[in-house]
């Protein structure tokens, strides 16, 4: 519809508010309250506008923007003289008790209020009194609070509340003293928690592992990067100065992550700092062990070039590594670096996925489905932004819902939460143990994997009736089975969600049986599939044989050399297999980037780079490829992505010298024709001689500054910048200046925009998708649904529990579990001790109490012993054993072993 | 450890009944004013017992109790003088008469006297705009209130107190 | 249109504006008997500098006397402290966005408690450097900082024999202690 904004005139998508309208074709227009994701609640009165009845309507009235709707034809003014007078008075009542300590403020530079202040032109303080000043709360070692900044928006409980569902940040007393806390001091409870420091418009809550290093938004050198933490594989900004990571900030992708990112993704980038960083190439079993790269060359020419080198590739390295490593080593000697059985259910949910029965869902489709069914995945703790996106997609459709039979748009937030009041659009959730998510189910319901599959298949039968055997499941199976499969049936985008968390494939099974049942006519389903690490599906989609499979290529003395990717094989593989295999090999070639378990093992250790000094690209578990980019230099460093370091072994072991530099993208073209399942790889970002006339992208914003300085200190002759050839983006400050493509955007700002708010102008639409699309590339392409037959029909028999046999399956931690984030020490204080948690009816067949010591043992595998904890809201006869998190190591996750008090 | 007497936890049973099922959250400001009564402050002791009558958590009736003036979340003397400064009041000299409280008892707003007879605090419009200036002293308003009127008012405080003792 | 544009040296020098009047034509006759005794030049010549005897120096004998500075005049910079010694630097950053040689950067820290004497704010440079090779003393540094804690002093720049000693950290930069070191900090403070 057309609108005429001061006079001219612009077309706009209905169903929207003027505040979004005026932003969405970029117009500047202050604002506090309103959130693109939370809606409108009109509670700041900063985006007042003028409207008027026609076009000879003179007088007009003053509105608040973000709480009315756009009409054909509608007539409104920003630029009205009684709206500015209206907004700068606004900003300046606001600013009576806003101390001024930009100077120390972490938020200076980044700031939102800063920007609307100059914005709307106040610049003179004329109230002379004493500003109100509070006491701040100590709220754990992630976030910090200065009370007296606050600008009472109530965005921050909104988000914490309403949106992300915390229950330990509140809204305390009235008028003029509103203060914004917790209800004593402590660590705030929410995973989420890390997104209020992009959320607040000011400096109250700011991000605490940032004042360790502090550096301005200026004077960061950015580069867009995605997230190492788990499948997920939300975009961020990775941030450097000084040759050390600052932080990461949220980069917005309309698909994926959208405007917030989890606590272990937010902080978890401090093993880029760590003191157990591999620096230097080192040969082990000599007299000086630290080398050079030319004695590192000759050392390895005969190694690599007589023996058989088998490759290990990894689920956390880039795909441009993996596929390095299987040129180095042929096809036939390329293994993944996972056990036998998560790999087999990484094909599960590849092979799933790609039948053309169910469509691979991306985070934004789950966030607007109006049902979820989860099945067998902890999302909460192993992919928490998935969790957050099924948070919203309860929440919204019970607004949605509630909005259709009243003439309330959806953006009107607190109106749609009064009516939907606690109506919830249907979640299911069918898990081993109980998680926050439950408390927002329809249904939620505990068993054992086996079961939790069987539940899934009379699901199944219940929609599919005739094509299952529906007759040996117990009553209470099929009542559930009704109940959950008539809200699927009612949904119109209905999601299921499952996992390789349980260590069972008939999980997957089940649940892609229930997703291909509701593809029907006039429905869109969606699955999602969530994995262990940032590249399982990339790795799993090489479509290689699992690291087993290495045990039985190598004979003794057959003087095989092993090339490691970025693996410890001790967190992935139980301790005796990793041994058994690495005694085998003659020499142990080990690419990484911290020392670890693995890293001991290795003759020859090479200093891989991780996601902040190499590029690269990693498969989320959607199947989308995403690249990430560079941002610290490394040209005084022997450290190199591993890729780099794998073809210059392919170059000794061919012989060849031809000095041709390697650049990611034609890994990736010759990946495209060498299998076929990446197809369109290439198109995730252009090649790396990309410009936009002429110029490149610069990482630096433009106010970035000591560049004479900074390194002084070290080299007075100023050395020119760092040249990054792998890439279309540059070290520098020059440069394209504007929109960069969405691929390629290394920082949001826009003139006036200095803060996380500037997203808006590289957006189609707030909320919408960046200009040009969002990035990455779905590699798992819908087909067409006619050459679709998959159907899975054997149900497993029920689980059994046995006096002295308990399932083994993994507990995750939303905050613990990480190899690469436990480096950092808040999240470490945060994340849980290592225990044996079984549940109580488990605990009385064990004669156990809580803190007692439990014996784990596997036929013959002792796994030492562990503390009991004893947990409600789980199955029993199943014992978790916390995984994931640093110094844990690999079991045979989903057999049964015996359990023994220890006395 | 704080605790309602039999009879008020029987008042507060009857005060939740009122609500459906599950939304005992509703009864908080009744119970909050009853546990006032009873305590004669909100402690935050007694707001967490209050919370755990209510089955909510405490940080729901914190968010509350501060919100409301009415609520005393520290302990107050014996009799209350909250002075209403909203325009109406202000413009017929309740600065005047806040002052002439402060100066007469020596306390200042949000303060209580020595001897714990009187608290003074300044509130919102009580909607006695009629009557102005004017404040509410425990469940009396006390209207056009002038320098003599005060005096009154704090002699008879002292002297039914000091009756009653 | 008429064309300004020159076709030749020889127009060219005729279009040629004289820039100012105080052109005075060379005298090129030939020198005469008295010319060519030279001593009336000499004499003149000598009067000129024998008449200096009797003026004021214009120089001053540098280093022991020094001269008035302008009260512009834009030197060596420092690093304030507030009157109870404590560094008035919150690290903001904004002398390094200001400045156009883009040489000086810093690194902040937290106060600690019990530094409290130390820092004026809960913020401080842990580390602050100035490239004096790349500094072109514009005093843009001092105009953007909002704690009054750079100014430019009325010290020059001294001499050094590597290029290393201009690279300006907090130890060079930052004024005495008034409290501990009061005739030092008067010193380093000048007269502003």
């Amino acid at each position: 519809m057309v609108i005429h904004i001061d006079n001219k005139e612009y077309n706009i998508k209905s169903g929207k508010n003027l505040l979004e309208a005026c932003l969405s074709v970029g117009l500047d227009l202050p604002y506090f309250c309103w959130h693109p994701a939370m809606g409108s609640v009109g509670a700041c009165r900063q985006c007042a506008v003028k409207v008027y009845k026609d076009e000879n309507d003179t007088k007009g009235r003053l509105v608040m923007s973000c709480m009315e709707g756009v009409k054909d034809g509608l007539y409104l003014s920003i630029e009205d003289k009684t709206a500015k007078e209206f907004r700068e008075q606004v900003i300046e009542w606001l600013m009576t008790n806003h101390p001024h300590d930009c100077p120390v403020c972490d938020e200076g530079g980044a700031c939102h209020l800063q920007d609307m202040t100059v914005m709307t032109g106040h610049d003179y303080r004329r109230f002379k009194y004493k500003k109100r000043t509070y006491t701040n709360q100590y709220l754990g070692p992630l976030i910090h609070h200065e009370m007296n900044r606050c600008i009472q928006c109530y965005r921050c409980v909104r988000y914490y509340r309403d949106y992300a569902g915390g229950d330990d940040l509140n809204v305390f007393a009235a008028h003029n003293h509103v203060y914004f806390g917790r209800e004593k001091d402590g660590v705030l409870q929410s995973p989420f928690s890390g997104n209020l420091s992009e959320v607040c418009p000011t400096g109250v809550f700011t991000d605490k592992t940032l004042k360790e290093h502090y550096t301005r938004k200026w004077d960061l050198t950015m580069s867009p990067s995605v997230c190492n933490h788990c499948s997920v594989g939300c975009n961020t900004i990775a941030a450097e100065r000084y040759g050390e990571l600052r932080c990461i900030l949220n980069r917005y992708n309309g698909d994926v992550n959208g405007y917030f990112l989890c606590d272990r993704g937010r902080f978890g980038y401090e093993f880029v700092n760590s003191e157990n960083r591999i620096k230097r190439v080192i040969i082990r079993n000599r007299a000086g062990e630290a080398s050079t790269e030319e004695e590192l060359m000759q050392h390895l020419q005969p190694l690599v070039s007589m023996s058989k080198i088998i490759g290990i590739g990894s689920p956390r390295a880039s795909l441009e590594s993996n596929f390095a490593l299987m040129q180095l080593v042929g096809k036939q000697n390329f293994y993944q670096g996972i056990s036998e059985d998560e790999a087999h259910l990484n094909r599960v949910c590849i092979d799933v996925l790609q039948s053309g029965s169910v469509h691979s869902a991306s985070l934004k489709e789950i966030e607007q489905a109006d049902a979820v069914l989860v099945v067998g995945e902890d999302i909460w703790n192993t992919a928490p932004m998935m969790a957050l996106a099924v948070r919203q997609a309860v929440v919204k459709t019970a607004g949605a819902e509630a909005s259709q039979h009243v003439q309330i748009p959806v953006w009107l937030d607190s109106a749609i939460k009064e009516l939907a009041q606690e109506d919830k659009g249907f979640l299911a959730v069918l898990n081993v143990s109980a998680s926050p998510l439950d408390e927002l189910a329809t249904h939620a319901w505990h068993a054992t994997p086996d079961d939790l599959s069987r539940a899934a298949f009379a699901i199944a039968a219940y929609l599919q009736p005739g094509k299952l055997q529906a007759d040996n499941f117990s009553e209470e199976l099929t009542n559930q089975a009704k109940a959950i499969g008539e809200a699927l049936k009612q949904a119109k985008n209905p999601v299921i969600i499952t996992g390789v968390s349980s260590y069972n494939d008939n999980v997957i099974k089940a649940a892609f049986d229930i997703a291909a049942s509701l593809n029907t006519a006039g429905r869109k389903t969606g699955m999602a599939c969530v994995m262990t690490e940032c590249n399982s599906m990339g790795l799993a989609l090489m479509d290689a044989p699992a690291f087993n499979h290495a045990m039985d290529s190598v004979r003794p003395n057959g003087h095989a050399t092993a090339v490691i990717l970025e693996n410890d094989l001790y967190r992935h593989l139980t301790p005796n297999l990793v041994d058994n295999f690495l005694n085998k090999c003659d020499h142990i070639i080990v690419l990484d980037s911290l020392h670890n378990s693995t890293t001991e093992k290795a003759s020859v250790l090479l200093p891989a780079a991780t996601f902040a000094e190499g590029d690269g690209t990693l498969v989320n578990n959607e199947g989308r490829a995403q690249r990430f980019f560079q941002v610290i230099p490394n040209a005084d460093t022997q450290v190199k992505e591993s890729w780099q370091w794998l073809w210059k072994m392919q170059m000794l072991r061919s012989q060849k010298v031809n000095g041709h530099v390697l650049h990611p993208d034609e890994l990736l073209q010759k990946m495209e024709t060498d299998m076929p399942q990446f197809k369109g790889i290439t198109s995730v970002s252009p090649g790396h001689d990309y410009t936009i006339h002429g110029e490149r992208i610069p990482r630096e914003p433009h106010r970035y500054s000591g560049r004479t300085a900074i390194q002084a200190n070290k080299n007075v002759s100023e050395p020119k910048p760092f040249y990054d050839g792998d890439s279309p983006l540059s070290f520098t400050m020059e440069g394209f200046k504007g929109v960069p493509p969405s691929w390629a955007v290394p920082f949001f700002w826009a003139p006036g925009w200095n803060s996380v708010q500037s997203v808006a102008k590289y957006q189609d639409e707030p909320n919408g998708s960046l200009k040009g699309g969002n990035p990455g590339v779905r590699l798992l392409q819908d087909k067409k649904k006619e050459n679709a037959d998959l159907f899975f029909k054997d149900v497993p028999e029920q689980f059994v529990i046995t006096k002295d046999k308990w399932l083994l399956l993994p507990k995750f931690h939303v905050l613990g579990s990480g190899e690469l984030s436990g480096y950092t020490k808040a999240l470490e204080v945060l994340s849980p001790e290592l225990f044996a948690i079984i549940s109580p009816k488990s605990a009385e067949a064990l004669n156990v109490k809580e803190g007692d010591m439990l014996q784990l043992t596997d036929a013959g595998i002792a796994y030492g012993s562990l503390p009991v904890k004893v947990l409600d809201n789980m199955c029993d006869g199943v014992v978790f054993v916390n995984a994931g998190s640093r110094g844990t190591v690999g079991m045979n996750w989903g057999t049964r072993i015996n359990l023994a008090k220890v006395n | 450890m704080t605790k309602f007497s039999d009879e008020k936890l029987a008042k507060v049973q009857e005060i939740i009944a009122r609500y459906p099922d599950g939304k005992q959250k509703s009864a908080l400001l009744p119970v909050l004013h009853l546990a006032q009564e009873e305590f004669g402050w909100l402690s935050s002791d007694t707001m967490d017992y209050v919370a755990s009558l209510l089955s909510i958590e405490p940080i729901e009736v914190y968010e509350v109790a501060t919100f409301y003036s009415m609520y005393n979340l520290q302990p107050v003397g014996r009799y209350t003088f909250e002075v209403c400064q909203t325009g109406p009041c202000m413009i017929k000299g309740s600065d005047d008469i806040i002052s002439y409280i402060e100066q007469k008892l020596n306390i200042k707003p949000g303060q209580t006297t020595e001897d714990g007879m009187f608290t003074l605090k300044t509130v919102e419009c009580l909607g006695a705009c009629g009557y102005a200036p004017m404040m509410q002293m425990g469940k009396f308003y006390k209207e056009h209130l002038t320098k003599e009127k005060v005096d009154a008012i704090i002699d008879e405080c002292r002297k039914t107190a000091a009756a009653n003792n | 249109m008429q064309t300004l544009i020159p076709h030749n040296a020889d127009e060219s020098r005729r279009m040629m504006q004289s820039l100012t009047n105080r052109a005075k034509p060379v005298d090129r006759r030939p020198m005469n008997f008295v010319d060519r005794l030279y001593l009336p030049a000499v004499l003149k010549g000598m009067s000129i500098t024998f008449g200096h005897i009797f003026k004021k120096p214009p120089t001053i004998k540098y280093p022991e006397q020094t001269r008035e500075f302008s009260p512009v005049f834009r030197g060596l910079h420092v690093l304030n402290r507030d009157e109870e010694g404590r560094e008035r630097c919150t690290a903001c950053g904004l002398c390094a966005v200001a400045c156009p040689a883009e040489a000086i950067t810093m690194e902040a820290a937290e106060r600690e408690p019990g530094e409290e004497n130390l820092y004026r704010e809960e913020k401080y440079a842990a580390r602050y450097e100035i490239n004096m090779l790349r500094c072109i003393f514009c005093g843009l540094c001092e105009e953007a900082c909002p704690k009054d804690a750079i100014y430019l002093s009325e010290t020059f720049a001294p001499s050094n024999f590597a290029r290393k000693g201009f690279i300006y950290g907090k130890k060079d930069l930052l004024i005495p202690n008034p409290v501990t070191q009061p005739e030092e900090y008067a010193k380093a403070k000048g007269k502003r």
